[in-house]
């Protein structure tokens, strides 16, 4: 890709409900293939801001545009998104789970496809859920799969429509330490192998740095203790994550360390 | 649910049927069944009297109210306690399940329920008869014969279609002629209002209701069956042989009432009233039933050979709709005693019209 | 070993459950038997609480004899008239339930413009409002199965609007996020994931269906399950009441056995939870 444009531009972007301000000023932009990190308190507005490039909220005041276009405010095929839980259909298999993305483009009404072209999808499927190492579980029902497993599915069903941006928020909360560590390696994988845009929101700042190439600290730096809601959050740190190495090797110690820990409580048990 | 239904209940009332009583009835029959069995004892003082609201029957809610029934007990010393019940054929049923000692109900039905069930039962009083209360009534015709082909709405097995039964017989038609379609009684005044309903039988007030609509024309009544619609109080034969104290109570307070009816406006009313209408509905309804105010033309009626073949056309419709059971080998199965002469099985009898206790009223020796 | 289990830990193995599930049935059995004889006893003509062989009797009359009035077998056709008008009722009530319950859980707009109404309508009585009915569908087969789809689509239509609801947003983001427009997120994700919660809604209304059947049939009709019971009532005739009750009673369940097998089979992801 040519285009040295930044992918993403935000210029005083703010959002508030009614007089409850919950983002204000916040400037600055991303180019393709990076991997933001959103970490902050609870109440940050870090989740808002996922939510305003998703489509789900509005902007208030500001810009918001990704390749140059401003944000329609629905979700659309150029904004994957893999929740914390609930982001795979119950009713549909692995497979036809992935394929509904394709599927959806046909037959307006219905979304359904048939014969040869149904066929194609279901490769097409398969060669996702390849990719997110689920190829031996693709007649399987989501109720059926582990938390990670589901994840993984959800990861397969957003990529297959190779999105601009891919939206994690908090994709790995629910999931086990041990898990969590297979599921850093596949998306460190998927966003190596595909040039993926990620922004991922995170509760957890040693994931935030061990994945992201950059991390976003979302933080008021206005406070009036008489109107809490006067002021929002802005992006308080913007901190590029070059000592990859070194994180990693952190968040690895941390999550065996947690690990262990969790070994003998069980065990008490 | 059954609360739904009660708007009805102030408009039409004698012979009505409930709605959900029969499951809840039947669901019941298991927690009733495991009440112990009262055995017959010989001599009570202490008895039970249902009625439900007809124009006919009226009188019972006065005369316990106006404590009139409380002293004419007194009078025998016994206890009687009269009980108003909103659905007729439960009433009945009761009556028959041994829950009442007496209750008002038409000859019809005293032959089809007690009697068909096996509980000897006597005509106490012969308080009245429909004499035109009882009505077929056909939409766009004015002529009988034109009902031949039609769906007919009535409560099916009532009076009803014994009237509809009679009048076909008089222009020699039968019931394979028409269509019978079992309605509701509490639905029947709409029921007319709708265009699958071209005929209909029923009674007052609903009568007098159909036939302010337009097109509705009143065929043919009970006034040409005088003394075939009879309504009575009931009483359970072998109770009353063993109390005959309670048969002199109910027809000394009877008899008494039914003086104060007859003299007083005001006592009409509160009868009225208490049936959902006004003097002037009440007194409508009065002028189509024949009331036997006095002991002792009840007493003539009972005595007349009439009476006998009257009960014969009861028993005859009740055996062809097979309301005298599956074991009935004839309409005679069931012998009905009058003084006149028995009809049927008289090795059989288990329904009894006997004047003994009108006539004590009659002959002032309550 | 010999410690005895406490009495909340204590299963009841296979045999023992079937065992103690029936002696219920059996002491009800015994108990009537018994207070069937005592009246019997006193009144061999007792008709309140038949003896076993004349309910008997009366199935055999009712079933598998022709009547002599009008030579039909009664049971059967009364049996057929009662589930033509409770099948389609039911069909129809659901059809509509799933159609406005959809409408409204997935259109906040529609959901605007109908749920007062719908609510409203809901409120009504259907029993009270008969007269009414009456005169707009008439006293035949119609005015009986629209009493049914009356008593119970306001009920359907709520559960499906609320199961609707329930469904989380997160799918429904995630669809838009595939590409998907309304109409395909409603027929490809909302739909195929309402349809075994139609049949639980279903369910739950078998019983108020049949109450509204019976009610139907008592007011205006010719046969039918409820007729016959409100017809011999007439005369006491609970030899035959019985057994309908009894007869009613087991098609219900069978119909919520039926919907149960038809639900597992074609929504498996729903039940295996």
């Amino acid at each position: 890709m040519t285009n040295t444009e930044p992918l993403i531009q935000l210029e005083r972007l703010g959002k508030s409900y009614n007089s409850n301000c919950v983002l204000e000023n916040i400037t600055t932009s991303v180019n393709r293939s990076e991997f933001i990190t959103l970490v902050g308190t609870s109440g940050c507005g870090k989740s808002t801001f996922l939510k305003l490039l998703l489509g789900t909220e509005a902007v208030s005041t500001g810009t918001l545009s990704i390749a140059g276009a401003p944000v329609h405010a629905e979700p659309s095929p150029d904004r994957g998104i893999v929740f914390q839980r609930y982001s795979v259909f119950p009713h549909l298999n692995v497979r036809q789970n992935v394929a509904l993305g394709r599927e959806l483009e046909d037959t307006r009404i219905f979304g359904r496809q048939f014969n040869a072209k149904r066929k194609q999808t279901m490769e097409e499927a398969d060669h996702w859920l390849k990719a997110v190492g689920l190829q031996d579980a693709a007649d399987k029902y989501p109720h059926e799969l582990s938390g990670g497993m589901q994840q993984r599915l959800a990861l397969a069903q957003a990529l297959l429509k190779q999105p601009q941006v891919l939206l994690l928020d908090e994709p790995f909360g629910a999931l086990d330490p041990g898990i969590r560590k297979d599921m850093y390696q596949l998306v460190l994988k998927l966003w190596e192998n595909h040039r993926l845009t990620i922004f991922m929101v995170t509760h957890d700042l040693a994931e935030g740095f061990y994945l992201g190439t950059r991390l976003w600290v979302f933080d008021k730096v206005r406070h009036d203790p008489h109107e809490p809601e006067l002021y929002g959050s802005t992006i308080t740190y913007d901190l590029p994550v070059d000592e990859r190495g070194d994180a990693r090797r952190l968040v690895e110690d941390t999550l065996t360390n947690e690990l262990n820990k969790d070994i003998p409580q069980k065990a008490a048990l | 649910m059954y609360k739904l239904f009660s708007a009805h209940k102030t408009q039409t009332t004698r012979r009505q049927r409930g709605f959900f009583t029969p499951l809840i009835f039947s669901t019941c029959l298991l927690i009733l069944s495991a009440v112990p069995l009262g055995q017959a004892v010989a001599e009570r003082d202490s008895f039970r009297v249902c009625w439900s609201i007809y124009v006919g029957w009226m009188p019972w809610g006065y005369g316990a109210e106006a404590g009139i029934v409380n002293k004419w007990a007194d009078k025998y010393g016994i206890d009687i306690e009269v009980v108003q019940i909103n659905d007729y054929i439960e009433s009945i049923n009761q009556y028959t399940a041994g829950e009442f000692d007496a209750c008002t109900m038409t000859n019809m039905d005293a032959l089809t329920i007690p009697s068909a069930g096996g509980v000897d039962t006597t005509a106490l009083i012969v308080g009245d008869f429909s004499n035109g209360n009882d009505a077929i009534i056909l939409k766009d015709e004015t002529s009988l014969s034109a009902i031949k082909g039609q769906k007919v709405n009535l409560v099916e097995l009532s009076v009803s279609h014994y009237l509809l039964a009679r009048a076909l017989d008089s222009v020699s038609l039968a019931e394979k002629d028409v269509t019978v379609v079992n309605t509701s009684d509490a639905d029947m005044v709409s029921a007319y209002t709708t265009k699958d309903v071209t005929s209909v039988v029923t009674w007052n007030p609903l009568v007098a209701e159909i036939l302010k609509m337009p097109g509705a024309t009143k065929v043919f009544d009970s006034a040409s069956i005088p003394g075939e619609i009879i309504d009575t109080l009931m009483i359970n034969t072998q109770t009353l042989q063993e109390n005959p104290n309670l048969g002199k109570a109910l027809a000394g307070a009877w008899y008494e009432i039914m003086q104060n009816m007859q003299e007083s406006a005001d006592v009409r009313a509160s009868m009225g009233k208490a049936s959902g209408t006004d003097l002037a509905g009440y007194e409508m309804q009065l002028a189509s039933t024949h009331m036997y105010y006095a002991a002792g033309d009840a007493v003539d009626f009972v005595n007349s050979p009439d009476l006998l073949q009257t009960m014969q056309y009861v028993a005859e419709f009740s055996f062809t709709h097979g309301l005298l059971g599956e074991g009935a080998p004839d309409a005679g199965f069931i012998g009905i005693a009058t003084p006149a002469g028995i009809f049927g099985d008289a090795d059989n009898v288990l329904l009894r019209f006997d004047p003994t206790y009108m006539q004590m009223a009659a002959d002032g020796k309550l | 070993m010999s410690r005895s289990r406490r009495w909340i830990n204590a299963q009841p193995s296979m045999f023992l459950k079937i065992t103690l599930g029936l002696l219920p049935f059996l002491v009800l059995l015994l108990v009537y038997q018994y207070q069937s004889d005592a009246r019997k006893a006193e009144n061999p003509k007792d008709k309140l609480l038949p003896s076993f062989s004349e309910m008997s009797a009366a199935v055999d009359r009712h079933a598998f004899q022709p009547s002599k009035r009008t030579g039909q077998y009664l049971l059967w056709r009364d049996t057929a008239s009662s589930l033509t008008r409770l099948l389609s009722g039911i069909a129809i009530a659901a059809l509509l339930g799933l159609t406005f319950g959809l409408a409204t859980g997935a259109f906040p707009m529609f959901d605007a413009l109908s749920t007062p109404v719908i609510t409203a309508i809901s409120l009504i009585p259907p029993m009270a409002i008969l007269p009414i009915l009456f005169i707009v569908f008439g006293l035949g087969e119609l005015s009986k199965v629209v009493l049914i789809i009356i008593g119970i689509s306001p009920f359907i239509t709520r559960e499906i609007y609320l199961r609707t609801k329930e469904i989380p947003a997160e799918q429904l983001i995630k669809a838009q996020t595939l590409g998907g427009n309304s109409s395909q997120v409603v027929f490809r994700v909302l739909l195929p994931q309402i349809a075994p919660r139609l049949i639980g809604a279903v369910r739950l209304s078998l019983g108020s269906a049949w109450l509204f059947l019976i009610a139907a049939e008592a007011i205006a009709a010719t046969d039918g399950l409820g007729y016959r019971i409100f017809l011999v009532r007439r005369y006491l005739a609970m030899d035959v009441i019985l057994p309908y009750v009894v007869w009613i009673t087991f098609l219900a369940f069978v119909l919520d056995r039926l919907l149960i097998l038809i639900s597992q089979k074609s929504f498996p992801w729903y039940h295996d939870d």
